[in-house]
């Protein structure tokens, strides 16, 4: 803890005396002392010496001020990672000038990490991009922006005319605001395709589809905040000290003051597991074992929480079959950890509570990414930890605005707000854009494609390359449009690079030219290749969305500088082009070409019912940001005193029920049935039927409920589980007469057939959310959370062997899932399993290869790369390599080292880093860098005088095949490779 | 009692990392816990008085943490040195002085011949006097690194010394080259006269004739000026090598190197003036005639035959050889 | 008198690096300058840690006493600056600084070192309070606006503490006692010749 400003300024009031100065105290010496003696004191200066004592420090103060005078503080989010630090600018003439700590943010306090404490350099870097650019015969053209929308419109609509709407890709970006990312979802619906995609796909689809699945909503329960009040911290798969620096804030502060157990699991000793109080190394891959093996244990000996399993838990007669299987002798047969080490942290968990999981990519990022976050969901569940505070599943997500990202939808299997793709959702959305459904039907080739979901962006060079009959759609991908995206965070560039040649068209809108561009180039196009400058978030305004669901409205800083231009006046522009403006922006505030924020996150709470965004008023978001400093740094509530935002949780944590009037407070943490709903409680989601047929073993059947079993929360009118509201569900109980007329006549309006089967999450008028509220109610009902989750591919989670694995003689036992089709494209996992076995794969690339993060990159990283002062620290691509392996190849710590891949003969050219972080058989990327293929530095393929400064090899030019069933999500854990000395 | 003391301290020493290393163990049987086993400060700086880490950024010099053997050499600049440095000067200019004013000038006993010899080539001598000048300006700007702070800086004030000791690094800097140059073309040019050999015992069992009227037999050079030529060549190698490794730091060593370089770069330095002060007041003020070798590059033939009689017959014999009854029939004025 | 120090508790830094470029940011301090740094101890094993490291403002300061051309002054906070108009670029305090604080800007040919530059605890030279000629030498003053070095400011896990002396040595005995375990206040037994206990 730093002494604050109003203590500090208390004893610099004696400092600056020039009394105790000049009668020499401490044998100091002040400023003025000191230049009269050096002689450098002009003669006016020195002068002063023989004045009143009184005099000079009036001509000081007269003569000096802070050059920051007159600037005005404005705040912001930083961009960087999902912790949601806010960032202080103080901007003066429209520059801005300096970057001050921001106290008040509870999240923050202050603090940053290397990346929040030199974002000012991200705008007024000078390697921006200044205009638009059109790549010409080889060369790069300036272009106008009319020119380029002009005309990429015209080749768009050319493209669309021919192949239909779905060959345009649409990857969108988690570092938009909110409305940015909305209005790109809503883009695409309107343009005709769900080819529209983010960075979530590539870092937590699994988890916010396996975390989902079991209780309702794919988000972090909990908060960073709260993680102070667990006992035990757990965090596997995840390096929150290079990924999430300023959380360690309150894990690390959370662990000194609960004296709490601070585990970490995982292959790398990472600055993470630096501070643990017990650190347990096993082999990549095994995530679910080394789970089952604690779970084994904690079954053992009965640390179970059997009440709460009993109330509010599904399927654990099925689960407890799985884990008998993983007794220690196989768990440490296949992840290389000991019983032992596994029981103690068993007991830990289990009895030292509250308990919280802590995760990340290392989870996610793998073929069985959504069996893994399942697993982890599950031991949460069997040890009673969801729900309360110190407890949950505190999922940390990647970039700012993933979250929000992930929210509004953009996204291939769903309309905003996790609604689905189903004709009810499209129904939906079509009413809360006061658009006709047909119309938006008309928009799509057919009505089975606007039901299916997209192509992820994992696979999209093969959308692209495949045969066009393999490809579930009216014909292949011909068009990406990418707006703030990295391609070298997609694993297989050798790869891609087929996909970049033969596309029609690449757009890039981003702050930077990106790998795209230099990757693009190398690829042999010639044309068909634009890039459009986007300002910075820095130069938009707009509400972001933290890890823990908080809603924080960050103001516009500066201006866009150069030519560069706010996402969502692109999106006009594009929608304008398109000829839908009119329909899109009906209800949105437009003025010279830019929709308003505050209109479009209007628009977004009348829709998001479903989710909880329907509260979040841009209104009371920014008087959350102007009242920071009276939230709780624990609870983060503000009293209930407060006229603006009384009893309110920062930033609104989703779900925020009924309208902005309602005044919920957010829920800082979900399903806590401790709590009243009105202050932020809450129960499993009922989202999977309300009971279920099970096949008993003698061939009867029998009918399970998966609704709660006495457990409600606080003050709930009903004292039991409960099905989602709907107009009928209201009148059984008696409560639509709660409803006013209004309510009743817009829920009759939504469907005037049927009004009884609108739900709390399709009206509209909130009447239902509203009215189940004030019995204290859930919206969505009381359900049980599922350790069997019926519907996915492994309803019950299944350890399977990475596709490059190097231990053959698992695969037998544990094989991946058999090749299937999945989002219009076939994943062919198993047949690329077995091929690697029957050559031997792992005999000629014997040692694991993992990627994760740097703490002063983010990303594909040629943002931070840019920045001097982050490039500065991290001037070279590297991987990390064992004492024991590097001496077995004669590699030195620092010499250059060929890294060779199990597919396209990849090869690249990098640093050792020879070190014990990672075990024996363990190599190690950061996967941030980006400008050089096969040892080739591409600098010149960047248009003149915006390539980043550091260029490196991409992590992703050595990864390989390997995806979820469930999601796509790409396999950058786990692979294979050699290395060899250069 | 030393060695007693010396041999506890060790066993101390062991115990403690015994105990650490103790602690470090896994507690229960396959414990890892990096929060327990943490480095601690006290325990490395007493290992190695010098902490040392990795660091991203590439240079590596600043992976080292905390080196507080600074203090060591800081004792030796602002204290020993001055001590050395004052003494060697202060002490030799006093002998100097006292020695003129015992002794006065060396004369040249038999009276100058008229008649001179040539005992330095222009460029030998342009070799000598560019290392001279260099050396004297080195000697200076050096100097004021060391004692301008206590001396000069109080009567010119900061402004006027910072300039002066700005420009006077420069100096240094930039001489340094030529003056190495120099050393080096002396130590080679001059190399076969200053092979000690027999008459150099000779010469300094008679003290070199310094004291009464003596006057020992020597070559070209004599043992003094024998001493004089090795000094150069072995303590101008010596800054000189010293030097660079100071101007271009971390190319030869890491911190603690370069305090070492400092340490004999200052030491040798200012015995090397001591020295040059010596060797300056007898070419000049010290002894008649003796000037002249790196003046005009003669010298008169009583001059040879008193102080560097072997040399002259050497030299006469030469010239007889090639027959000629007087090489250097030259008229002295 | 506030006595301004520095602290860094290891078993809170997390080699983040946000402490390196706040510096950067507050004073535009150029590539190749690095006014802090961190140093991470045992790189990869059990026992690792990172410690931020700059200029300490020693009490009896090894660079000031050595410096050729007396360049250097203790502020009455305990702050050791200098004048960049003085300093000859000599390389004197590297070589007695404990700390490797002192960094020089290569310029021109050999030798040509340029003027010192170093953590000044943001606290600006000897030039006006907060004046341009301040700021383009030195950096911003933010001592003299009352608020203390960014880099301890926006320290990520408040493990980089600076202030007056008492107070963050308080900070961290309390911290070390209420947890049980820390490697020691880094420096401090070399700069300012007083441990912490705890």
């Amino acid at each position: 803890m730093l002494i604050r400003r109003t203590q500090q300024r208390s004893d610099s009031a004696s400092r600056g005396s020039i009394a105790t100065g000049l009668s020499g105290q401490n044998g100091g010496v002040d400023r003025r002392t000191f230049l009269r003696r050096s002689g450098l004191a002009g003669g006016a200066l020195a002068a002063l010496g023989t004045l009143p004592l009184g005099g000079v420090r009036k001509a000081e103060a007269a003569a000096a001020g802070p050059l920051t005078a007159g600037a005005t503080p404005r705040k912001s989010i930083c961009t960087h990672c999902s912790v949601g630090c806010t960032v202080t600018a103080e901007v003066l003439n429209g520059v801005w000038i300096g970057q001050e700590p921001s106290w008040d943010s509870p999240i923050n306090r202050g603090s940053h990490c290397a990346k929040g404490a030199s974002v000012r350099e991200l705008v007024h870097s000078e390697r921006r991009l200044r205009y638009p650019m059109k790549f010409v015969n080889g060369q790069w053209t300036r272009v106008s922006w009319e020119t380029a929308i002009n005309e990429i419109g015209d080749k768009l609509l050319e493209i669309r005319e021919k192949s239909g709407p779905d060959s345009v890709y649409w990857l969108g970006s988690a570092k938009m605001t909110n409305e940015g990312a909305y209005l790109f979802r809503k883009l695409g619906a309107f343009w005709g395709t769900n080819n529209t995609d983010h960075q979530a796909r590539i870092c937590h689809s699994t988890t916010v589809t396996g975390v989902a699945n079991t209780w309702g909503y794919g988000a972090m329960t909990n908060s960073y905040n709260d993680i102070r009040n667990a006992k035990t911290q757990m965090i596997m798969g995840g390096n929150p000290a290079e990924a999430h620096p300023v959380s360690l804030q309150h894990l690390l502060e959370g662990k000194e003051l609960q004296k709490a157990n601070f585990i970490v699991i995982d292959p790398r000793l990472t600055r993470t597991a630096a501070h643990a109080t017990d650190y347990v190394r096993m082999r990549p891959g095994t995530d679910i074992p080394v789970l089952y093996g604690i779970m084994w244990h904690i079954l053992q000996n009965g640390w179970e929480d059997k009440e709460f399993i009993r109330q509010r838990v599904y399927g654990f007669d099925d689960l407890r079959k799985e884990v008998d299987k993983w007794n220690p002798e196989e768990v440490e047969r296949v992840s290389g950890v000991p019983g032992e080490q596994l029981k103690r942290v068993a007991k830990m968990f289990a009895t030292e509570k509250p308990s919280t999981l802590i995760w990340a990519m290392g989870q996610t990022q793998k073929t069985v990414g959504t069996a893994n976050v399942r697993a982890s969901c599950i031991l949460l569940l069997m040890t009673g930890n969801v729900g309360g505070p110190g407890m949950g599943a505190n999922i940390f997500r990647g970039h700012d605005n993933v979250q929000g990202a992930t929210d509004v939808g953009l996204d291939i299997v769903t309309l905003p707000f996790y609604y689905g793709l189903a004709e009810g959702a499209w129904k939906h959305w079509s009413r809360v854009w006061e658009v006709d459904y047909e119309f938006l039907k008309s928009r799509f080739d057919s009505k089975q494609i606007m039901e299916a979901p997209g192509i992820p962006l994992t696979r999209w060079f093969e959308a692209v390359t495949l045969p066009k009959d393999q490809v579930a759609q009216k014909d292949n991908v011909r068009a990406v449009f990418v707006q703030g995206h990295a391609s070298n965070s997609i694993t297989r560039i050798p790869e891609s690079l087929n996909g970049l040649k033969a596309l029609d068209l690449l757009v890039i809108a981003d702050p930077h030219p990106t790998t795209w561009a230099s990757l693009a180039v190398e690829a042999g196009r010639k044309d068909g290749l634009y890039i459009l400058p986007v300002a910075t978030q820095f130069e938009c305004k707009g509400s972001r969305v933290a890890s823990n669901r908080s809603l924080q409205w960050g103001e516009q800083i500066v201006k866009p500088i150069f030519e560069s231009k706010d996402d969502l006046e692109i999106i006009y522009l594009m929608a304008n082009k398109f000829g839908f403006a009119d329909k899109m922006f009906k209800n949105i505030k437009v003025e010279n070409n830019l929709p308003e924020a505050e209109d479009t996150l209007r628009e977004m709470n009348r829709g998001s019912w479903s989710t909880g965004y329907c509260g979040q008023s841009p209104e009371r978001l920014k008087a959350h940001m102007k009242n920071q400093a009276k939230f709780d740094m624990l609870t983060m509530r503000a009293p209930k005193s407060d006229p603006e935002v009384g009893g309110d949780y920062y930033g609104l944590p989703w779900p925020c029920w009924g309208s902005p009037e309602v005044r919920h407070p957010g829920t800082p943490l979900l399903y806590n049935t401790n709590l009243a709903v009105m202050d932020g409680g809450g129960t499993f989601r009922p989202r999977f039927g309300i009971e279920r047929e099970e096949k008993l073993p003698d061939g009867t059947t029998r009918k399970v409920s998966l609704l709660a079993d006495g457990s409600y929360s606080k003050d709930s009118d009903i004292k039991d589980g409960y099905p989602e509201f709907t107009l009928a569900s209201l009148k059984k109980l008696g409560w639509d007469k709660d409803l006013t007329e209004a309510e009743m006549a817009a829920i009759n309006k939504i469907n005037p057939a049927t009004p009884d089967a609108v739900s709390w999450s399709l009206d509209l008028s909130g009447g239902i959310q509203r009215v189940a509220l004030m019995h204290g109610c859930v919206p969505y009902g009381n359900g049980k959370a599922r350790m069997n989750a019926f519907g996915l591919p492994d309803p019950i989670p299944v350890h399977r062997e990475p596709i490059y694995t190097p231990r053959v003689d698992l695969v037998a036992k544990y094989p991946t899932l058999p090749d299937a089709k999945q989002f219009r494209v076939p994943n062919i996992g198993f047949s690329v399993q077995k091929a690697a076995i029957e050559k031997g794969i792992a005999r000629q690339f014997p040692l694991v290869l993992s990627s994760g993060r740097l703490v002063e990159y983010e990303g594909g990283g040629e943002e931070t790369r840019t920045n001097p002062w982050l490039a500065e620290l991290q001037q070279d691509m590297f991987i990390e390599i064992n004492p024991a392996d590097a001496a077995d190849r004669g590699i030195k710590d620092g010499g250059w080292v060929w890294v060779t891949g199990a597919e396209n003969n990849s090869r690249a050219r990098m640093k050792a880093l020879v070190t014990e972080r990672v075990g024996k058989g363990v190599a190690w990327m950061p996967f941030h860098f980006g400008g050089w293929l096969g040892g080739k530095d591409l600098r010149g393929n960047y248009p003149k005088g915006t390539d980043p400064i550091v260029l490196g090899e991409s992590a992703n030019t050595i990864t390989t095949y390997g995806y979820d069933p469930a999601t796509n999500m790409q396999e950058t854990k786990v692979t294979l490779c050699q290395i060899a000395a250069a | 009692m030393a060695s007693l003391a010396k041999y506890v301290r060790l066993a101390l020493g062991a115990w403690t990392l015994l105990l650490f290393v103790s602690a470090a163990m896994p507690t229960a049987a396959q414990q890892v816990n990096p929060t327990a086993s943490s480095v601690k400060e006290q325990q490395l700086l007493q290992e190695l008085n010098r902490i040392q880490g990795r660091v991203s950024i590439p240079d590596q010099r600043s992976g080292v943490l905390e080196q507080p053997a600074g203090r060591e050499w800081r004792e030796f600049r602002n204290v020993t040195l001055r001590w050395v440095g004052g003494i060697a000067i202060l002490g030799m200019l006093i002998a100097l002085v006292a020695f003129y004013l015992i002794h006065g000038m060396v004369r040249i006993q038999s009276g100058r011949s008229g008649r001179t010899i040539v005992r330095f080539s222009a460029f030998e001598r342009f070799v000598h006097w560019m290392t001279a000048t260099c050396f004297i300006v080195l000697a200076i700007s050096g100097l004021n690194i060391t004692f301008g702070r206590p001396l000069l800086l109080p009567l010119i004030g900061h402004e006027a010394f910072s300039e002066w000791s700005q420009w006077a690094k420069y100096a240094h800097n930039y001489l340094s080259f030529p003056f190495t140059i120099g050393v080096v073309l002396i130590s080679l040019m001059w190399l076969r006269g200053n092979i000690p050999n027999r008459a150099d015992v000779e010469w300094i069992k008679r003290g070199g004739g310094i004291v009464g009227h003596d006057h020992p037999p020597a070559s070209r050079f004599n043992a003094g000026q024998k001493a004089i030529y090795w000094i150069v060549v072995i303590g101008g190698a010596a800054v000189a090598i010293t030097g660079y490794a100071l101007m271009f730091p971390f190319y030869l060593s890491g911190i603690e190197g370069m305090q070492i370089a400092q340490i004999v770069h200052s030491i040798v330095a200012v015995l090397f003036v001591a020295v040059m002060l010596a060797h300056i007041y007898i070419g000049t003020i010290g002894m008649q005639g003796a000037f002249e070798a790196m003046g005009s590059g003669t010298v008169d033939v009583n001059w040879a035959k008193e102080h560097h009689s072997l040399w002259l017959a050497e030299e006469e014999a030469r010239a007889a050889n090639a027959g000629r009854s007087n090489p250097t029939a030259t008229a002295a004025e | 008198m506030a006595r301004m120090k520095f602290l860094c508790d290891a078993d809170r830094c997390i080699e983040c690096n946000a402490c390196v470029t706040a510096c950067k940011n507050e004073h535009e301090v150029p590539w190749g300058i690095n006014r802090r740094r961190v140093v991470t101890i045992n790189d990869g094993k059990p026992g690792e840690r990172s410690i931020s490291m700059a200029c300490m403002h020693c009490t009896d300061a090894p660079c000031a006493a050595v410096c050729p051309v007396n360049c250097f002054y203790t502020t009455l906070d305990g702050v050791v600056l200098h004048s960049k108009d003085l300093c000859i670029g000599c390389g004197y305090c590297f070589y007695a600084c404990p700390f490797g604080a002192p960094q020089y800007p290569k310029v021109g040919n050999f030798g040509s070192r340029g003027k010192m530059d170093k953590c000044t605890f943001c606290a600006g030279g000897p030039e006006a309070d907060g004046s341009k000629e301040e700021y383009e030498k030195y950096g911003a003053n933010r001592l003299a606006e009352g608020k203390l070095p960014l880099c301890a400011e926006m320290c990520s896990t408040k493990s980089l503490l600076a202030g007056d002396g008492e107070i963050i040595a308080q900070i961290y005995r309390e911290r070390v006692m209420k947890r049980g375990y820390g490697s020691g206040a880094w420096g401090w037994k070399t700069a300012y010749r007083e441990t912490i206990e705890s």
